[in-house]
């Protein structure tokens, strides 16, 4: 029975959450229009989260995926004001998340630099670059294409409810693409083995002929693309871009993959963890905000939660092997 | 981990339902709550709603406007009565739409307008660079050289500027020596000063300039530090700005060149938000969709009072 507790605890401690709120609110919560404002709420975090799991993977991380965001987002809307088509200017936004993830890679991988210090630093390059692009300027209005922003206002109609439409948003569907990618590729291809080989000993990986330096660098690319991928969302939900608007996304997202780690058995990130580390973020915000609860002590309960369910894993952990 | 989270939630019903069930409740939401202007506006809103026995819920994303229209649907879902916006509509629309399709009205804290906001309560820019124009062209007898700091890129600044440039036209005798576009990238106060130092250099007969007329304060404020770094400021050049800020109110006080700037009636605003929400609640269809906050002129008569 302990464990049981032990192995689920935060599984259970997820759940709890969810009926707590399902019994507060029993209007409003569980209903399918409240699901799909959520899904479309974590779209952007859940997107930056999953690929962040690529690197978190190996024992890395990466810093730079909020001002990354923020520049994928001041990129495209400076293209769009120079008269670029929409695809063409974000295609090209990704290509520069793409390689902001490459030169990340190429600093913590070929160079050696600690991913700390090396991700700290290009933090500091792409929000500096994303204030030069934008000349600190917010874009927005008739700079921004319509066809941009009815992006993150359109999806799939689903039916109706209340005599107002139901539709699948267009940023959950891109989050749930992207979340599907990553899983295939740390799952169920041997590269995504080889990183959980590195995450464990990379020095034994290296003794049993793994190409670790290419495999290091690659990984990287995939935050960077995935942070302006998620840029690119926030810019489209706002109508507009900012050098500042991402970079919130960077925090959350490394707390959300160790509340998803609380998850799995041996206390490694897995990217369907992941995102419901995600969905208990955002489901904690969600619930809260209707039950009126003040924003700063959201704050407070939300840091309280991640520490526990953090907390009470690793002290779960440590019993288990005690009684190994 | 069940018991400790039934604790927080525990903790969490305490927090949240403290307020009555049955009155309006009215959501405020905005992303720059730690910001002071914003806490004065906040506190107006809620005096005026205790009166009236609303059931407030202050919101804040803490610079996020991305969650800003997150928490526009979280409220539209619980079913607020009314949701009171400071944030730039152009900005979150999507909230905007999903909360008009819910029939929730919006009302605007100095938001900016939007064709699903019903009201946007302001300052009105027109009339504060009316006041200091004026001000201006009557001090100095409706004559002499004029120099303009303006910023027509911003629209709320640009305003002001057509302003004072109809009441200058309006009197034959006051010449509009420069109309100088500052950097602000500073902040403004460094490259006005700059600025202003080439326009005293290039103009040095006492009298020659006979007043600074600057669309906001921190322009002014460079002009004051020019002017006194080069030994004029007994010259009698009046200088005007708009929003008396704190360093402008000093200035102002101290009785030297800088004479007058407007103060925007920030606690008014978040009380005139509270009034135009009860207009839309008694079912009222308002006709304005801007109402203008009175603001008030600030001279060394009065510039301590704040």
């Amino acid at each position: 029975m302990s464990g049981i507790v032990r192995r689920f605890g935060s599984l259970i401690g997820m759940a709890a959450i969810v009926l707590f709120f399902a019994v507060s609110l029993p209007d409003t919560f569980l209903t399918a229009r409240n699901w799909l404002n959520i899904s479309q709420q974590i779209s952007m975090l859940t997107v930056v989260a999953a690929t962040m799991t690529v690197v978190m993977v190996m024992g890395d991380f990466d810093l730079s995926v909020g001002a990354m965001a923020s520049l994928a987002g001041v990129i495209a809307a400076a293209l769009f004001v120079a008269g670029w088509p929409v695809p063409v200017a974000l295609a090209s936004a990704v290509a520069v998340g793409l390689l902001g993830g490459i030169f990340n890679g190429v600093l913590v991988s070929v160079v050696g630099i600690l991913p700390f210090v090396a991700t700290l630093a290009t933090l500091t390059v792409f929000s500096g670059l994303a204030f030069v692009v934008s000349d600190g300027r917010t874009v927005f209005g008739r700079d921004i294409p319509e066809g941009f922003a009815a992006l993150a206002r359109g999806g799939l109609p689903l039916g109706s409810a209340d005599g107002r439409p139901l539709v699948l948003p267009n940023l959950t569907l891109i989050a749930a693409a992207v979340v599907a990618a990553v899983w295939v590729v740390l799952e169920q291809t041997s590269y995504g083995r080889r990183l959980a080989a590195i995450g464990g000993n990379a020095e034994a990986a290296r003794l049993a002929g793994l190409p670790v330096t290419w495999l290091r660098l690659s990984a990287f690319a995939f935050t960077g693309a995935g942070a302006a991928v998620a840029g690119l969302m926030y810019a489209s939900r706002v109508a507009s871009a900012n050098p500042t608007q991402g970079d919130g996304l960077m925090l959350t997202a490394i707390a959300a993959v160790f509340l998803g780690m609380t998850l799995t058995r041996g206390g490694q990130p897995r990217v369907l963890a992941t995102l419901a580390g995600v969905v208990v973020l955002g489901v904690l915000d969600n619930g809260l905000t209707q039950m009126r609860v003040d924003s700063y002590v959201r704050e407070v309960l939300v840091g309280a939660i991640i520490l526990l369910a953090v907390g009470a894993s690793a002290l779960g952990r440590r019993s288990w092997r005690r009684q190994g | 981990m069940q018991t400790i989270t039934q604790m927080v939630a525990g903790a969490a019903l305490a927090a949240g339902l403290a307020g009555a069930a049955a009155a309006e409740t009215v959501a405020v939401i905005t992303p720059y709550l730690a910001q002071p202007g914003t806490q004065f506006y906040v506190d107006g809103f809620e005096a005026r709603a205790a009166e009236l026995g609303w059931d407030v819920n202050v919101i804040d994303t803490a610079g996020d406007v991305g969650a800003v229209i997150s928490r526009i649907e979280d409220v539209t879902t619980q079913g607020v009565d009314a949701i009171v916006l400071n944030a730039d509509p152009a900005q979150v629309g999507a909230g905007l739409q999903t909360a008009a399709d819910a029939g929730i009205p919006v009302v605007g804290m100095d938001a900016g307008s939007h064709p699903l906001v019903a009201a946007n309560v302001t300052s009105n820019g027109y009339a504060m660079a009316a006041e200091t124009a004026v001000y201006v062209a009557n001090r100095i007898g409706g004559e002499g050289g004029v120099v303009m700091f303006v910023f027509d890129p911003f629209p709320p600044v640009q305003v002001r500027g057509v302003i004072a440039d109809a009441v200058f036209a309006n009197h034959p005798d006051i010449e509009v020596i420069d109309r100088i576009t500052p950097d602000v990238s500073d902040g403004g106060i460094a490259d006005s000063r700059a600025q202003m130092e080439a326009v005293l250099a290039a103009n040095p007969d006492p009298g020659a300039i006979a007043a600074v007329w600057a669309a906001w304060d921190q322009p002014a404020l460079g002009a004051l530090q020019a002017i006194e770094a080069a030994g004029r400021g007994d010259e009698g050049i009046v200088i005007t700005g708009i929003d008396a800020n704190p360093q402008a109110r000093d200035a102002i006080a101290q009785g030297g060149s800088f004479e007058a700037s407007v103060a925007q009636d920030f606690a008014g605003i978040g009380a005139a938000a509270a009034d135009t929400v009860a207009r839309l609640l008694a079912g009222e269809e308002l006709r304005q969709k801007v109402i203008y906050v009175p603001t008030e002129l600030v001279t060394a008569a009065n510039a301590g009072a704040e």
